[in-house]
C-alpha cells in the first residue's frame, strides 16, 4: 500500500518539480519512505505485543490449590488472577505462570484494593 | 500489606499446628515429641528467629530464603552455560541418569520441584514421547497384516493422546529461572503438557495425592527446612507414587575428595566471575554443597518423612548421589 502511495508522491513531485533534478528528490523520497515503511511494521507488531499474553492453562485448576488452605480456586479472567474466596486472597498470574507465593497474594476482602508489593517478606 | 499477609499466614499456620498437636497427642510418646518440637517452632517463630547456615555463614532462617532468591536471580540467564561450564557437561549425564532410572510411563504425571530452567521436564516429556513411539511400534509389529479398516482406526486414535497424556508441572520459587525455562520451551516449541507454577517448596500449591514422581534436582539444598519439603512431598504424591532427589553429597573417596574441593572452592566461584560476572553467587552454590547431610543421613531424613525404600546411588564417586523413595 505503501509503495503504490510513494510511487504517486514520486510521479506527482517529478511532474511538479520537471525543471529541478530528480535524482536527490526520488532518493530523499524513498529514503523517507524506507524510513517510514520500517517503522510501520514495527508499529504493528508492539500493537500485537501489548495485546497478546499467553494464556493461563485452565487444566492447571484441577490439582491446583491454595497453598496456605489447600483449597481449590477460582479463576478471574478480568483481573488474570486465582481467587482463594474462602480467605480471601488472589495470587496473580504473570505471563502466564500463577504466582503461588502467598506473601505476593492480595487481599481482597475490603472494599478497598488493597495491593501487596513484593517486599522481601 | 506485607505485615497483615503475614499475621494471615501465621494465623492459618498455628491454627494447622494447634490442630497436629492435638491429633499427635493421643499418639504414642514419640509423637508426642515432635509435636512438642513442633510447637516449640511455633513459638519461636512467633518470637526470635532462629538461625541456619548459608553457605559457610550463619544467617537468620527468615534471611536464607531471600537471598537464596536472589542468588537465582542473578544466575538465572546464565544458569544454564554455567551448569556445562562447572560440571564439564556432566550434568547433562546425572539428569540422564535420573531419567532412567525414573522410567516413567505415557500417562504419568510429573512434578519437579526447584525446577527452575526446567531440564528434568523437557527429558521427562522427551522420554514419554520416545517411550510412547515404541509401543505404537511394537503394537503395529504385533498386527502384521492389519486390514484398511484397522489401519484406518489407528491413524485415528494416533491424534487423540487423552487417556496416554503425560503431564509435566515445574514449580520454582523463582521467577526469573521459571521465565528463563519457558523462553527455553518456547524456542524449543514445547508446549504439551507442560505447566510452570510458582510455589515454595514447603509450601506447595498443590492438592495431595496428585503425582505419579516427584523430582527435586540441585535444588534441595537451597530449602530453608528441608523435613518441610520432605513432608510436601509425600503429601502431594499419589500412594505408590516415587519421590526422586538428585544432589550433591559426599565424595567417598579421599583423593577425589582432596581434587573436588580444591576444583570447587579455585575454580567454580572464577568461572562464575568470568562467564556469569558473579563470584559471591557461586561462592555460596560450593558452600552450600558442604553444609548439606550427607548420603546417609539424608537417607534417614526421607525415611523420617514417611517415605519407604529409600535408596541411595553414588554418582560420580560420590560428588552427586540420586536418592529415591516411595509413598505406600
Amino acid at each position: 500500500m505503501f509503495r503504490n502511495v510513494l510511487c504517486s508522491l514520486v510521479t506527482e513531485t517529478a511532474g511538479v518539480h520537471r525543471c529541478v533534478s530528480r535524482a536527490p528528490v526520488i532518493q530523499r523520497l524513498t529514503a523517507a519512505a524506507a524510513s517510514s515503511a520500517s517503522s510501520a511494521p514495527f508499529r504493528s507488531f508492539s500493537d500485537v505485543k501489548d495485546e497478546v499474553q499467553p494464556p493461563f492453562d485452565a487444566s492447571l485448576l484441577e490439582f491446583l490449590v491454595c497453598p496456605l488452605s489447600k483449597k481449590p480456586l477460582r479463576y478471574e479472567a478480568k483481573t488474570n488472577e486465582l481467587i482463594n474466596e474462602e480467605l480471601g486472597i488472589a495470587y496473580p498470574i504473570v505471563g502466564g505462570i500463577p504466582n503461588m507465593i502467598p506473601q505476593e497474594a492480595r487481599l481482597i476482602q475490603k472494599d478497598t484494593d488493597t495491593s501487596t508489593t513484593p517486599t522481601q517478606g | 500489606m506485607a505485615a497483615s499477609m503475614r499475621l494471615l499466614v501465621r494465623r492459618v499456620l498455628r491454627l494447622s499446628h494447634r490442630n497436629i498437636n492435638v491429633a499427635a497427642a493421643g499418639g504414642s510418646g514419640r509423637s508426642g515429641c515432635c509435636s512438642g518440637s513442633s510447637s516449640c517452632r511455633c513459638f519461636s517463630d512467633a518470637t526470635g528467629d532462629r538461625s541456619t547456615h548459608f553457605g559457610f555463614e550463619t544467617v537468620p532462617e527468615t534471611e536464607k530464603a531471600k537471598r537464596v532468591y536472589k542468588v537465582f536471580e542473578n544466575v538465572a540467564q546464565k544458569y544454564d552455560v554455567m551448569n556445562d561450564a562447572m560440571s564439564l557437561g556432566i550434568h547433562r549425564v546425572w539428569k540422564d541418569m535420573l531419567l532412567h532410572a525414573m522410567h516413567p510411563q505415557p500417562g504419568v504425571r510429573l512434578l519437579d520441584v526447584a525446577g527452575g530452567t526446567g531440564d528434568i521436564a523437557f527429558r521427562f516429556l522427551e522420554y514419554v514421547q520416545s517411550q510412547q513411539e515404541r509401543q505404537k511400534r511394537r503394537a503395529a509389529r504385533s498386527t502384521q497384516t492389519p486390514s484398511w479398516q484397522d489401519i484406518s482406526t489407528n491413524y485415528s486414535t494416533e491424534d487423540k493422546d487423552g487417556p496416554q497424556e503425560s503431564k509435566a508441572v515445574v514449580c520454582d520459587i523463582n521467577k526469573e529461572m521459571l521465565k528463563v525455562g519457558k523462553q527455553k520451551a518456547d524456542s524449543m516449541g514445547v508446549s504439551a503438557g507442560l505447566s510452570w507454577v510458582v510455589g515454595d517448596a514447603e509450601e506447595l500449591p498443590f492438592d495431595d495425592d496428585q503425582f505419579d514422581i516427584y523430582t527435586i534436582a540441585f535444588g534441595i539444598r537451597n530449602v530453608t527446612h528441608i523435613d518441610q519439603a520432605l513432608q510436601e512431598a509425600l503429601r502431594v504424591l499419589k500412594p505408590g507414587g516415587r519421590f526422586m532427589c538428585l544432589e550433591f553429597s559426599k565424595v567417598t573417596n579421599p583423593v577425589l575428595a582432596r581434587l573436588y574441593d580444591t576444583y570447587s572452592f579455585q575454580m567454580i566461584p572464577v568461572l562464575g566471575e568470568v562467564i556469569a560476572g558473579d563470584w559471591k553467587s557461586y561462592q555460596y552454590l560450593v558452600e552450600s554443597i558442604r553444609k548439606f547431610p550427607d548420603q546417609e543421613e539424608f537417607k534417614g531424613m526421607i525415611e523420617d518423612a514417611g517415605f519407604y525404600c529409600v535408596h541411595y546411588h553414588n554418582l560420580t564417586g560420590g560428588v552427586v548421589a540420586l536418592h529415591s523413595g516411595f509413598k505406600l
